[in-house]
């Protein structure tokens, strides 16, 4: 039980950031109709910025000014690159965002170098928060859990309760009523695609000592992401929210539980080979949940397009 | 009638013209490209056409934007490989008719995955083929006993049976058994342009909702494009196993599938032939400046964004471009802009690749501190290099911005159609 | 008795809860042609939609010679011999004229999804888009992209489209919208000209061409026929007057 409760923790975590990159590329999405493909590069841009930073100032300095410098990077990219693509329609927009995905792993790459670098938790945040039954937790995860139900408790905030949060809502459903009502939509575009990144950058500046700092880890994240987005059902952040806390879960889950397909298959009765090395069903005799654990967001992914292709909570005209 | 008659074979002659001359320079490549690698590199190029000219058939003719279609490809490949090593237990099979099995193969993926992809284009489309490819690059590592795990599968061409006497111990064998098949695929694939169901997936990809309306389902259209592009996607894999008797999880992978985005979309994804030309251009980037410098992809991606942007029916689109001043007999209009701004748009890229290049130098080869840059050799541990570099940069973009108004001036003035 | 060539039966149509179409009947005998007006915002687009199979009507039944069409997708209800236009212009812009002509007549022809024919070798296929080609008046802009083609030029191609397949029942949606008065002629010519034979529904603003066309005219006013009947009897309509048509023709004067 006590396990169970270290994982659901665990499974929270990683699902709530999840939902820091799937709630900006959701918010993008709905305002822009472009599924931003660089979303998880600037996530991996985010973590280098404050590990950069944290060489010289120290990590809570690279936290408070990594993620304005995503954001402000996300809003040009979206000024000088994605409003000239525009005119050509959304195809040629997600093969842009796509390139610049790529373009951001070779710089960084380029900058930083192909191995990790040593972005690191603050040492007063190096201690164990609290154990439980032999696993413990660490408080920097604790603080990861607060940094995201803060980030989201101001999103909601400022999207529920303020003008700024209404006139996006408004854009999200009628973007052509809200241009001729006059607001500057562009403007709007602009302004969400930075923050939308920059949501994403946070997310990289807190999960960047967790998940490591490599050139691969916009990689590692990126696709899961989409995942998030399209299982929740484009254009919902509700939806986001629930599939980021499920894929967040199924993978913890799933890596914590070492149940072989041997088992079950001795279970309906199969004989267990005897050299099961070189035995033709061999993968499947060793098969384990910690192995496919990987694979499951992607099988749901395309389970939930062949039955439900708006997903959980898409609306059917999206 | 009889004129009649003429005019037609006449016609059958011209419209195989471009195919006899394609031949005839196909079989006289190799004797003109000699150079040690130059026919591995010419191996390379025709799998890449096959490939790109089969991602068109989604992409450009049918408005099927796609993110997996590695998986086709890849999936060709393995079996082919395991193919060949079951040849080596006894199975009769000649190594040339291997490429038609991983067609089948890529065709037997594509109609089940294409059955539920089809349903809908645009980013569903895309987030299937996604997912699909995530999903089988995944599963490399799982499934071992067919993916062969990270170190992948290999195999060794030469245990086939001899064709006509022919092993294929040699690149240059492999070279004419390629070009063989590129010039079927390619042929195939502009017979398909040719047919209803071809056409037809233009007018999907252009509106598919009237196609519905002029008695098409879009659905089914676009499924009988998929399933053909999966097709000849399987024969490119077959000849990939064929070429490089190796196949691991990369030939799956998202990079993969983005390289081969990549290579079709510079070319030009509007016209028949701009995958060539992408495929030629790509493979050439990848082996011959892969050569000189790591940052290869860097730049391949760089140019790749700015196509995007500004050439969105990429290079042959940019040529065709010159039709219409051409036949106002204005093209030479053009010429003069032209050579005057190619001078300081060298010196530009010149000068901000070395300033990349040297910055990389500096960081990652520190203890090495001489450099050979563009045929010169110098020291980078000095600030000359650096402010010379930087002027060149900065000079030649700022000269570019001034010649291209001329440029646009002179375009504008090719292009203008003289009233009555 | 004979079957009406289209009979709609009592359809109506809810969006998110609010009805757009209440209740709607009309019937269209074989070789009649037919005029739906009424003001904008009256359903008269939706009405379309929904004989179309573009959207799901939400009850009723809808008729083709005698057929049920109900709820079938536009594909098919093309393939049973019922083919539209569009308000706005709905053409295949990347494809030249003759290309856009030729698909339309692919089906009809019996050719489906083949990809073992030449188009280029189908002599009869290719004689035919060229008749129709030359009815259009669109003969000497046969190899032009067809995103490129002048307004009237598209309507008229748009037209095309929709007879080229032979279909027995026609339906055109405003065909003449936002054009010029010798477009107009053009247009009204063409459409006597090439729906010779067949049934024709016509939506149409124009109460001109409306009249000039049509041997019959219903009046659809929120989401109902409030009359049927010739082109007099719908003039001296009381409700009509009132609802539609004393406003309109006291514009024309």
């Amino acid at each position: 039980m006590d396990l169970f409760i270290i994982n659901f923790l665990d499974g929270l975590i990683y699902g709530l950031l999840l939902f820091m990159l799937s709630s900006g590329l959701t918010l993008i999405f709905s305002m822009m109709g472009v599924l931003n493909l660089a979303h998880s590069a600037f996530f991996m841009l985010g973590a280098y910025f404050a590990y950069q930073i944290s060489l010289y100032l120290g990590f809570w300095v690279g936290l408070l000014v990594a993620p304005p410098i995503v954001t402000v990077l996300g809003a040009l990219v979206e000024r000088y690159g994605l409003r000239q693509v525009h005119q050509y329609g959304h195809v040629p927009e997600l093969i842009f965002t796509f390139g610049l995905y790529f373009v951001i792993e070779e710089l960084v790459q380029y900058i930083w170098g192909k191995n990790f670098v040593e972005y690191r938790a603050p040492e007063s945040l190096d201690f164990v928060a609290f154990t439980l039954a032999g696993g413990s937790i660490q408080a920097y995860k604790v603080f990861m859990l607060l940094c995201s139900v803060a980030i989201f408790l101001g999103l909601y905030y400022v999207l529920a309760r303020t003008r700024v949060g209404m006139i996006i809502q408004a854009s999200l459903s009628y973007p052509k009523t809200v241009e001729s009502l006059g607001h500057n939509v562009p403007l709007v575009f602009m302004g969400v695609f930075g923050v939308g990144t920059g949501l994403a950058g946070i997310a990289g500046v807190i999960a960047g000592p967790t998940l490591q700092t490599y050139p691969g880890m916009a990689f590692a994240l990126g696709s899961i992401v989409f995942v998030c987005v399209v299982v929740g059902g484009l254009g919902s952040l509700f939806g986001a929210f629930v599939a980021s806390l499920i894929i967040g879960w199924m993978k913890t889950f799933a890596a914590a539980y070492n149940v072989g397909a041997a088992e079950i298959l001795i279970y309906f009765g199969f004989e267990y080979p005897d050299n099961v090395y070189y035995h033709p069903w061999r993968d499947l005799w060793t098969l384990t949940l910690p192995q496919i654990g990987p694979l499951l967001p992607y099988l749901l992914l395309v389970l939930i397009l062949i039955f439900r292709p708006y997903g959980l909570f898409g609306r059917r005209d999206a | 009638m009889v004129s009649y008659t003429s005019r037609y074979s006449n016609n059958i002659l011209k419209s195989l013209l471009p195919w006899i001359i394609s031949t005839l320079i196909l079989i006289i490549l190799p004797f003109i490209f000699t150079g040690g690698g130059s026919v591995t590199i010419m191996n390379q190029i025709g799998i890449t056409i096959v490939m790109a000219m089969s991602y068109n058939m989604l992409l450009g003719q049918g408005g099927m934007l796609s993110f997996g279609h590695a998986v086709y490809m890849g999936l060709g490949g393995f079996i082919a490989v395991h193919i060949m090593n079951f040849v080596e237990d006894g199975l009769w099979l000649p190594l040339p008719l291997l490429p038609l099995v991983g067609g089948l193969v890529g065709l037997g993926m594509a109609t089940i995955v294409g059955s539920f992809s089809t349903r809908k284009a645009g980013v569903v489309f895309a987030m299937i083929s996604l997912g699909i490819g995530e999903l089988l690059a995944a599963s490399c590592i799982v499934i071992t006993a067919f993916f062969g795990g990270e170190e992948g599968v290999s195999g060794d061409r030469t245990w086939a049976p001899p064709t006509f006497g022919i092993e294929f111990i040699t690149q240059i064998e492999v070279y004419y058994l390629i070009a063989f098949w590129v010039l079927i695929s390619i042929f195939l694939m502009y017979l398909f342009t040719q047919t209803p169901v071809g056409k037809m997936a233009n007018a999907v990809r252009d509106n598919p909702e009237r196609a519905e309306f002029v008695g098409y389902s879009m659905r089914w259209v676009r499924y009988v494009s998929f399933c053909g592009a999966g097709f000849f996607a399987g024969i490119a894999g077959a000849l990939f196993a064929i070429n490089f008797e190796i196949l691991t999880e990369e030939n799956l992978s998202m990079g993969m599938s983005f390289n081969i985005l990549l290579a079709t979309y510079i070319g030009g994804i509007g016209f028949f032939i701009g995958p060539v030309i992408g495929a030629v251009g790509f493979t050439l980037l990848q082996t011959v400046l892969g050569l000189q410098t790591d940052l290869w992809a860097l730049y391949t991606g760089v140019i790749f964004i700015l196509t995007v942007m500004y050439a969105p029916s990429g290079f042959t689109g940019i040529v065709t471009m010159h039709y219409v001043p051409w036949q106002l007999g204005k093209i030479h209009l053009l010429f003069k802009p032209y050579a005057k701004i190619l001078v300081p748009a060298l010196i530009f890229v010149a000068g901000l690749t070395s300033l990349i290049e040297l910055t990389n130098h500096v960081r990652h080869h520190s203890q090495e501190t001489s450099i050979t840059l563009y045929w010169i050799t110098f020291e980078s541990n000095t600030i000359i290099p650096w402010i010379v570099l930087l002027a060149m940069t900065l000079g030649g973009f700022y000269v570019c911005r001034v010649f291209a108004k001329e440029v646009v001036d002179a375009w504008g003035e090719a292009n203008y159609v003289e009233k009555g | 008795m004979t079957l009406e060539a289209l009979k709609i039966d009592n359809v109506t149509k809810s969006f998110s809860g609010t009805e757009i179409i209440r209740g709607l009947n009309l019937s269209v005998g074989k070789n009649e042609r037919h005029a739906v007006i009424g003001p904008n915002g009256a359903g008269k687009s939706t009405c379309y939609n929904l004989i179309t199979g573009r959207y799901e009507v939400t009850s009723g039944k809808i008729f083709l010679h005698g057929e049920d069409i109900t709820n079938l997708s536009p594909y098919e209800v093309k393939r049973k011999g019922l083919s539209r236009s569009f308000q706005i212009t709905n053409i295949f812009p990347k494809m030249s004229v003759f290309e856009n002509v030729r698909c339309s007549l692919l089906w009809s022809m019996n050719y489906k999804y083949s990809f073992w024919h030449l188009l280029g070798s189908q002599k009869e296929l290719n004689d035919r888009a060229e008749k129709i080609i030359v009815e259009l008046n669109l003969a000497e802009r046969k190899n032009t992209l067809a995103g490129v083609l002048s307004y009237a030029e598209q309507r008229a191609l748009e037209i095309g489209i929709t007879i080229a397949g032979g279909s027995e029942v026609i339906l055109l949606d405003e065909p003449t919208a936002g054009m010029s008065v010798s477009e107009t002629e053009y247009i009204v010519g063409l459409i006597r000209k090439v729906t010779e034979g067949k049934t024709l529904v016509v939506v149409e603003h124009d109460m001109g061409v409306v009249f000039d066309l049509a041997d019959r005219i219903s009046v659809l006013v929120y989401g109902e026929i409030i009359a049927t009947g010739s082109p007099q009897e719908v003039k001296d309509n009381q409700a009509v007057q009132e609802a539609y048509l004393g406003a309109a023709l006291e514009e024309e004067h």
